[in-house]
């Protein structure tokens, strides 16, 4: 293998990289993208549900080649298995599609593809390239053949267990309790309901939740996400998932098809993401929102803007960490706020006792609300539980 | 001076799910992951267990 130049180099071909790529190339750079995967989006690490009112705002037309389903709203069940039905329109971002997801993925690269992205697969990143102070590049694994690739903006797209990030130096690093450990079932012959994808609190799945996400009529994503902060044992997660569905007859007499784990970041935004010719995006960069777990549209909405922002770098020539700063405040106009918001809702709910969950759930019982956002629902508690309300003062 | 504990990661695949949790965990970036195959760097690693409490399925174990 050759050494190779390209003017944006995007490492990692998930949502966020593709979606990086694509803007970059739309723009007039030379766009290179590697993945270390034989297979664009496979395995999947997901539990595969997506909101969708962003789609439009980064130029993903939805197809019914990767939606599997469109849910109409969300159910939140508290310790006692009260319910909170909230509606799609109410839940503004939250619940949407549920989607294949390694199509979806698939799909992205192609449309990155389509604007001129050139797709390397099976290639590697194994070190990053410096010069004065710059990262100029990456060292590269294709096939066994060890090569450079150059370019004066790199992106890592390299998803959870980056290490694009921390070979820059980026404070990319968590603490136990800035993260869920995962495991997921897909599962058939099961009672979940098409129309919903349903969320278990307490301590069912302490610092999380349990997820049912319906596929098809009788097929659902059964997952949870711990804490691991919380966890004592060896394959607690496991055991955590296992028994819960053990006590739901409607999930015990289903059968499991395929099993997913993974990492998920619930920290707060990271402090800086760009460095020298490098801009971070999606879970690399800790985009997950901490609140719900979910990557998949903060990753493409920062990759459309260092797509952007990196062709504008090319057209400069300047890659300088100040330059990229348009990358930075850009995501954090969009993202930042919610993330930090939803990241210290996070923080209060993962403390609270199941009593309180379900005092929770209660006073929103018959309750419409308008908009679902942490500041509503407080509210709403506020009127008939004012003494759950006051450790969240600081939210009012 | 005594030995170091040992980190033994079961990578066959009999426990792993080849998940990634491990890798995004550790705090000195020393677990890596390929396709099929998880590695950890002997020299680096210091035993801290973070990786063992934040594997979903128990595949690492420490002693």
């Amino acid at each position: 293998m050759q050494n190779l130049k390209t003017d944006v180099l995007v490492i990692g071909a998930g949502p966020a990289g593709s979606m990086t790529a694509k803007w970059a190339a739309k723009m007039g750079a030379k766009t290179l993208m590697i993945e270390k995967r034989q297979e664009i989006g496979s395995p999947v690490r997901c539990g595969e549900g997506m909101s969708k009112a962003w789609l439009a705002d980064v130029g993903i037309k939805p197809s019914s080649r990767w939606i599997n389903l469109e849910v109409e709203g969300a159910r939140i069940y508290s310790p006692s298995e009260k319910v909170l039905e909230i509606n799609e329109k109410h839940a503004g971002n939250e619940v949407g599609y549920v989607v294949e997801r390694d199509s979806f993925d698939k799909q992205l690269a192609i449309d990155a593809a389509n604007e001129g992205v050139e797709v390397l697969l099976k290639t590697a990143a194994i070190n990053l390239l410096r010069d004065d102070g710059r990262f100029v590049g990456v060292t590269a694994k294709h096939f066994g053949q060890t090569f450079e690739i150059r370019a004066p903006v790199l992106i890592g797209a390299d998803g959870f267990e980056s290490q694009v990030g921390r070979w820059a130096g980026l404070p990319t690093n968590l603490q136990l309790r800035d993260m869920d450990s995962c495991i997921q079932y897909r599962m058939t012959n099961v009672d979940s309901d098409v129309r919903y994808c349903d969320f278990y609190l307490g301590k069912v799945a302490p610092g999380g939740y349990v997820w049912i996400f319906p596929k098809a009529e009788g097929l659902a994503n059964v997952g949870i996400g711990v804490q691991v902060s919380k966890l004592h044992n060896p394959a607690d997660v496991k055991m955590y998932l296992d028994k819960w569905i053990a006590e739901h007859p409607g999930y015990a007499k289903g059968k499991k098809i395929d099993m997913v784990g993974g990492g998920v970041s619930i920290s707060a935004p990271m402090k800086q993401t760009v460095a020298n010719g490098i801009m971070l995006v999606g879970d690399a960069a800790r985009m997950i929102d901490p609140l719900t777990g979910g990557g998949i549209a903060n990753g493409c909405i920062a990759g459309k803007i260092a797509g952007e922002v990196a062709a504008q770098a090319v057209t400069a020539n300047d890659a300088s960490k100040e330059f990229l700063q348009a990358y930075e405040k850009g995501w954090r106009a969009k993202l930042e706020d919610k993330l930090y918001r939803n990241w210290l809702a996070k923080e209060k709910l993962v403390t609270l006792p199941d009593v309180t969950f379900d005092k929770i759930i209660d006073a929103l019982q018959g309750v419409k609300l308008e908009k679902l956002s942490v500041l509503n629902i407080l509210k709403a508690v506020h009127d008939k539980y004012p003494e759950v309300t006051k450790e969240f003062e600081a939210f009012l | 001076m005594p030995s170091k504990k040992t980190l033994h990661i079961e990578s066959s695949g009999q426990i792993c799910i080849y998940c990634g949790a491990c890798v995004g965990i550790c705090p000195l970036n020393c677990i890596y992951l390929d396709e099929t195959r998880i590695t950890f760097d002997e020299k680096i690693c210091t035993r801290c267990e973070i990786c063992v409490r934040a594997c979903p399925v128990g595949a690492i174990a420490i002693g």
